[in-house]
């Protein structure tokens, strides 16, 4: 459906950022959801007999993800950014597509007998998911933003992201 | 998300002898039921997951989707279909965002039925009532991970009410203006009913009032 396409195009362009206005003129919050989701299901914690599987991290990635999301928009608009309230959670919510896939690729890492250089591999993996959805956040958010103030625009975003690849790397099975 | 799909323009012209339809008879008994269905097993889903497994992972992602899919049937489908309104946002070439709510002029008599649109306004309103008792109880027992849930029910429904009742009172109109508005209909509408009372009072003849 017309939905569904929308949500594939997006997803193509935040892992090629050449053009902005796919993102930016047709909002919608449905892959933020899925890549949500997906990212609080594979960093779920290790069940516990007497206790609720895996809540706490399942929960937390959400309320991170979401309020995350908000407060790192009215940061952009407070700086005085053009750019609206769900365009701004949009675009911070599909970026985050680099960092579910170096999760995945961590995850199909954490299946071999773990050792030194295979977490090396899995930082490195990390590291470049964190900086793809940095840079593509800062492709499509960028121009809303007087170039004076882009530094202080960027760091929120860094945050942001280095908060989520931290969940990611500290999730393993050892 | 633009929303280029005409409202209520494209339906079949209805055929001859079906104006009147038999009262309390539904329209769209489909779409009605998509509108109820969603909602309610959401609810239904989040009161009784506790009986069948200790696991909150998930009855939360079963709860989330139902909730979207809920959220996507309203805004979509029902309300337009239901009640003749519609609301979106899109974007225009500035960047400037604006938000439109619209309500079908004119019309409706063949295309909307009583039982329906007051099926649609009690279930619009009902459920994030209840949904806000329930975030109190959540939080009153502590259960605050069930709580997340609550909120998310409470901001999907919530919204698609806030956007139906914008487009009831009219879009350019603020909330406040729109009950200042609705309270002069209202005094307006009892000064002319105590008038007409008042002349139809003294002829004693017994000539039935025609309702409009």
């Amino acid at each position: 459906m017309r939905d569904l396409r929308a949500v594939g195009t997006k997803f193509y362009h935040v892992l090629y950022p050449k053009e902005k206005k796919a993102l930016l003129k047709e909002w919608d919050l449905w892959g933020p959801l899925i890549l949500c989701t997906f990212i609080a299901m594979m960093v779920q914690g290790t069940q516990e007999v007497d206790k609720q599987d895996g809540g706490p991290e399942f929960a937390q990635v959400f309320v991170i993800v979401w309020l995350g999301a908000a407060v790192v928009t009215m940061n952009t608009k407070l700086l005085g950014g053009t750019i609206s309230f769900f365009q701004s959670v949009c675009v911070l919510g599909y970026c985050l597509l680099p960092s579910c896939l170096s999760l995945i690729l961590c995850r199909l890492i954490l299946i071999a007998h773990q050792n030194r250089i295979l977490f090396l591999l899995r930082f490195i993996v990390t590291c470049i998911g964190f900086a793809w959805a940095t840079f593509a956040a800062m492709v499509f958010l960028g121009d809303s933003q007087p170039s004076s103030r882009k530094s202080l625009a960027v760091y929120p975003i860094f945050l942001f992201y280095f908060i989520i690849s931290w969940l990611i790397i500290s999730h393993s099975n050892v | 998300m633009a929303n280029n799909v005409p409202l209520l323009d494209n339906e079949e012209p209805l055929d001859f002898g079906e104006e009147d339809l038999p009262k309390g008879r539904l329209k769209h008994p489909v779409v009605t039921t998509f509108h109820l269905l969603f909602r309610t097993a959401a609810l239904v889903v989040y009161e009784f997951c506790g009986i069948f497994s200790s696991s909150f992972i998930g009855p939360f992602i079963f709860i989330v989707v139902l909730l979207s899919l809920d959220f996507w049937t309203v805004k979509n489908i029902t309300g337009r279909l239901m009640v003749g309104l519609r609301w979106w946002n899109y974007i225009d070439d500035e960047g400037q965002s604006h938000w439109v709510f619209e309500a079908k002029k004119g019309g409706l008599q063949g295309r909307v039925t009583k039982m329906e649109v007051r099926i649609f306004w009690v279930a619009l309103v009902a459920f994030p009532v209840l949904w806000s008792i329930i975030l109190l109880i959540a939080v009153v027992f502590s259960r605050f991970q069930w709580a997340i849930i609550v909120v998310i029910a409470l901001t999907l429904t919530g919204s698609n009410l806030y956007g139906y009742v914008r487009c009831k009172l009219g879009k350019s109109d603020s909330i406040s203006q729109s009950f200042k508005n609705m309270a002069a209909g209202l005094v307006q509408r009892q000064m002319v009913s105590n008038v007409t009372s008042m002349f139809t009072r003294a002829p004693p003849t017994a000539t039935p009032s025609s309702t409009v």
